[in-house]
C-alpha cells in the first residue's frame, strides 16, 4: 500500500504538478474515505497527503485538495499531532489564501496551546493601540473641562453672590438647568438639537461645551458654598484697609477658600473622568468608545476590562495628586 | 493739647440706623478733633459697634451726616435719600481710617508680615520691599516683629491683636477704631494690648476705643462717651465723667456693675 503510494507520488513528481489526472485524485480520495471507514487512520492520512497540490489552470482538483490537506488537519490534530495539523492548514491556505475553516483551524489550534497570561498578553496588545488613542481623547476632554470649569465655575459663583439681580439671576438659572439635567440630555441637545436652530457643532466642540458648562453649574455651588464658609470678618479686614471688593475676593476671600475647595473638587473630577464616557454618545471616540468597538468586533471581553484598568488607573492618579495638593495648600491651618 | 487745625477730624451729625423696626443708631451726633482719644462705653446692644462701623461706612446709616475732615463723607444724595457713595471714593476713605475688630480678624492664609504688608502692596500700591519695612516697623511697634514669619493660628490672642494693630497702621491712619479689641482676650493678655495702643495715644494718634476697661479710660481718654439705646446720654473728659459722682444713675450704676 504504502509503496503504491510512494510511487504515485515519485510519479507525481515525474510528472510535475501539472502532469496530476483527476482520476488519480478521485482513487485517492476514495483511498481514504475506506481507510478512514476502517478505522486505518494512518492509511487515510497518507492517502489524503498524497493528493496533489493544483496546479495553475487546474480548476477541478481545487476542492478536492482543499478538504483533502484539510482532513489531514484533522487527523493530526486528532492525535495531538498540533505542529502537523497547523501545517497542514497552512499548505491549504498557501493556495487558497482566503479559506475560512483553514484559518479558523489555525487560530484556534494557536489559541489553545497559549498559556491564558500569553493569550490575554495577546488580546492586550491587539487592543491597547485603539484603547490608548481613546484614552488620549479621554484625557484630552477632562484637561479642557479641568481648565474650563473652575473659570467658569467662579464667575457663575461670584454672579450668584453679587448685589445685583442682573447678575444674580442668569447665574442661579444656570445652575438650576445644568443641574436639574442628566448631563446626557444636555450634550444630545447640544450635539443633536442645535443644529435644528442652526448652530452645527463638532463633536469635540459640542463635548466641550457640554462637559464645560456642566461641570461649570456643579463647580459653582461648590465654591460659592466655599465662599460663604469664609469668616464675614475676613471681608471686613479687607474693606476696612481699603480694599475693593475685586482685591478682597482676589488677595484675602477666594485663597482662603482652596483648602475646603479641594476635596468636592477632587471629587467632581474624578466623576469627570468617568463622565467623558457619554460623550460616546455624540460621535466621539474616547476610551469607552474605543472599549465598545473593540468588543463588537472581536466579542472579547479583555477590551472592556482593559479599559477599566485604563478608567482606574486615571482615577488613583487623580486622588493622589488632589491628596498632595491638599497637604501643601492650608498649611496655614497647622498649628 | 488741641491740634492748631480747628477743623475737627470725624463728625457725625444726626446719625440714624435701623435695623427693621430697631433703631441701632437713634439720633447720634459725635465729634472727634485731631488727636483726640475717645472712649465709648455702653451696655451691650446699645448701638457702639454700629456707631464704629458707622464711621468706616462698614454700615450704611439711614439718615444724617458724615464729615471727615470737615468734608461729607461716603454719601450722595439720590431723590433725597442717602446712598454710599461709589466704591473708590469709599476705599480712598477707608485707607485713612484704621479698625481693629474685636474677633481680631487677621488674614489666616499670609504670614504676620503678610497681613501687614498687605494694604500697602495691594491697596495703596507699595513696592514689596518697602512695605516690608514699613510692615517690620510697625510690628517692632506692638513687639510682634520676631514673630513676623509666623501664621496667625500659631498665635495667642493678645499677639494677634496686637497684628491686627500693626496690619492697620501700616496704612498711616489718620483715625483709628477699636472694637471692644480685648473682649476676647484672656484677662492675663489684655495689658499688653493696651500696651500698644497706650504707646500710640502717646504718638499722638487720634482714636476711638470701645472698651469697658475703665482704667485705660481714666489714664488715656480726653473723653469718655456712654451709650444706650443708640444714644449718646453723656460724653464728658474722663476726670468729669467718673468724678462727679454721676447725676444719672444708670450710668453710675453701669460703671459700678463693670468696675
Ligand atoms: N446686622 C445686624 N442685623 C440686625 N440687627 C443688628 C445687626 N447688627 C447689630 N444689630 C442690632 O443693633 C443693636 C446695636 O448693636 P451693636 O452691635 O452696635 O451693639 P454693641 O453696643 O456693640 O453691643 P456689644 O457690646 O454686645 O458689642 C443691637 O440691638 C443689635 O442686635
Ligand atoms: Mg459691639
Amino acid at each position: 500500500m504504502i509503496l503504491a503510494l510512494l510511487c504515485v507520488l515519485c510519479a507525481g513528481l515525474l510528472h510535475g504538478p501539472f502532469q496530476a489526472h483527476a482520476a488519480d485524485v478521485d482513487e485517492l480520495m476514495r483511498q481514504g474515505r475506506d481507510a478512514m471507514a476502517e478505522g486505518r487512520l494512518e492509511d487515510a492520512e497518507a492517502a489524503y497527503l498524497a493528493v496533489p497540490a493544483p496546479g495553475a489552470g487546474d480548476q477541478e482538483d481545487e476542492g478536492e485538495y482543499a478538504s483533502a490537506r484539510m482532513q489531514v488537519a484533522r487527523l493530526r490534530l486528532a492525535r495531538e499531532d498540533y505542529d502537523g495539523a497547523v501545517q497542514a492548514a497552512r499548505d491549504v491556505l498557501a493556495h487558497f489564501s482566503g479559506h475560512a475553516e483553514a484559518k479558523n483551524l489555525i487560530a484556534s489550534i494557536e489559541r489553545d496551546r497559549m498559556p491564558t497570561w500569553e493569550r490575554f498578553l495577546k488580546d492586550c496588545q491587539r487592543f491597547l493601540p485603539s484603547l490608548l488613542s481613546g484614552a488620549a481623547m479621554t484625557l484630552l476632554l477632562v484637561f479642557c473641562t479641568i481648565i474650563i470649569s473652575p473659570v467658569g465655575g467662579l464667575i457663575i459663583a461670584l454672579g450668584r453672590l453679587s448685589s445685583f439681580r442682573v447678575l444674580r439671576m442668569p447665574c442661579w438659572f444656570i445652575i438650576w438647568l445644568f443641574r436639574g439635567t442628566p448631563l446626557l440630555l444636555q450634550l444630545f441637545f447640544i450635539y443633536y438639537g442645535l443644529p435644528s436652530l442652526g448652530i452645527t457643532l463638532k463633536p469635540l466642540t459640542a463635548a466641550l461645551i457640554g462637559l464645560g458648562v456642566n461641570y461649570s453649574a456643579y463647580l459653582a455651588e461648590i465654591i460659592r458654598a466655599g465662599i460663604e464658609s469664609i469668616p464675614a470678618g475676613q471681608m471686613e479686614a479687607a474693606k476696612a484697609l481699603g480694599m475693593t471688593y475685586g482685591q478682597a475676593m482676589r488677595r484675602v476671600i477666594i485663597p482662603q477658600t482652596y483648602k475646603r475647595l479641594i476635596p468636592p473638587v477632587a471629587n467632581e473630577f474624578t466623576a469627570l473622568i468617568k463622565d467623558t464616557a457619554l460623550v460616546s454618545t455624540i460621535a466621539m471616540v474616547e476610551l469607552m468608545r474605543a472599549a465598545d468597538q473593540m468588543f463588537n468586533t472581536y466579542f472579547n471581553v479583555t477590551a472592556i476590562i482593559l479599559a477599566g484598568v485604563i478608567y482606574l488607573f486615571f482615577t488613583t492618579v487623580f486622588t493622589f495628586i488632589f491628596e498632595r495638593i491638599e497637604e501643601r495648600v492650608g498649611v496655614y491651618e497647622k498649628r | 493739647m488741641k491740634n492748631a487745625d480747628a477743623t475737627p477730624l470725624i463728625e457725625c451729625r444726626n446719625i440714624r440706623k435701623h435695623f427693621g423696626e430697631h433703631a441701632a443708631l437713634d439720633d447720634v451726633s459725635i465729634t472727634v478733633d485731631r488727636g483726640d482719644k475717645v472712649v465709648i462705653i455702653g451696655p451691650s446692644g446699645s448701638g457702639k459697634s454700629t456707631l464704629l462701623r458707622s464711621m468706616n461706612f462698614l454700615e450704611t446709616i439711614d439718615s444724617g451726616e458724615i464729615l471727615f475732615e470737615g468734608k461729607p463723607a461716603g454719601y450722595r444724595t439720590v431723590n433725597g435719600k442717602l446712598v454710599l457713595d461709589n466704591q473708590k471714593n469709599l476705599c480712598a476713605l477707608r485707607t485713612q481710617i484704621g479698625m481693629v475688630f474685636q474677633q481680631f480678624n487677621l488674614f489666616a492664609h499670609m504670614t504676620v508680615l503678610g497681613n501687614v504688608m498687605e494694604g500697602p502692596v495691594t491697596v495703596l500700591g507699595q513696592q514689596k520691599a518697602e512695605a516690608r519695612d514699613l510692615a517690620l516697623e510697625m510690628l517692632e511697634k506692638v513687639g510682634m516683629a520676631d514673630k513676623a514669619e509666623r501664621y496667625p493660628a500659631t498665635l495667642s490672642g493678645g499677639q494677634k491683636q496686637r497684628v491686627a494693630i500693626a496690619r492697620a497702621l501700616a496704612m498711616r491712619p489718620k483715625l483709628m477704631l477699636f472694637d471692644e479689641p480685648t473682649s476676647a482676650l484672656d484677662p492675663e493678655l489684655v495689658g499688653e494690648v493696651f500696651e500698644a495702643i497706650k504707646k500710640l495715644a502717646l504718638e499722638g494718634m487720634t482714636m476711638i476705643i470701645v472698651t469697658h476697661n475703665m482704667g485705660f479710660a481714666r489714664e488715656v481718654a480726653d473723653s469718655v462717651a456712654f451709650m444706650e439705646d443708640g444714644r449718646i446720654l453723656l460724653k464728658d473728659p474722663p476726670a468729669e465723667f467718673f468724678g462727679k459722682d454721676c447725676e444719672q444713675p444708670r450710668i453710675k450704676s453701669f460703671i459700678d456693675r463693670i468696675m
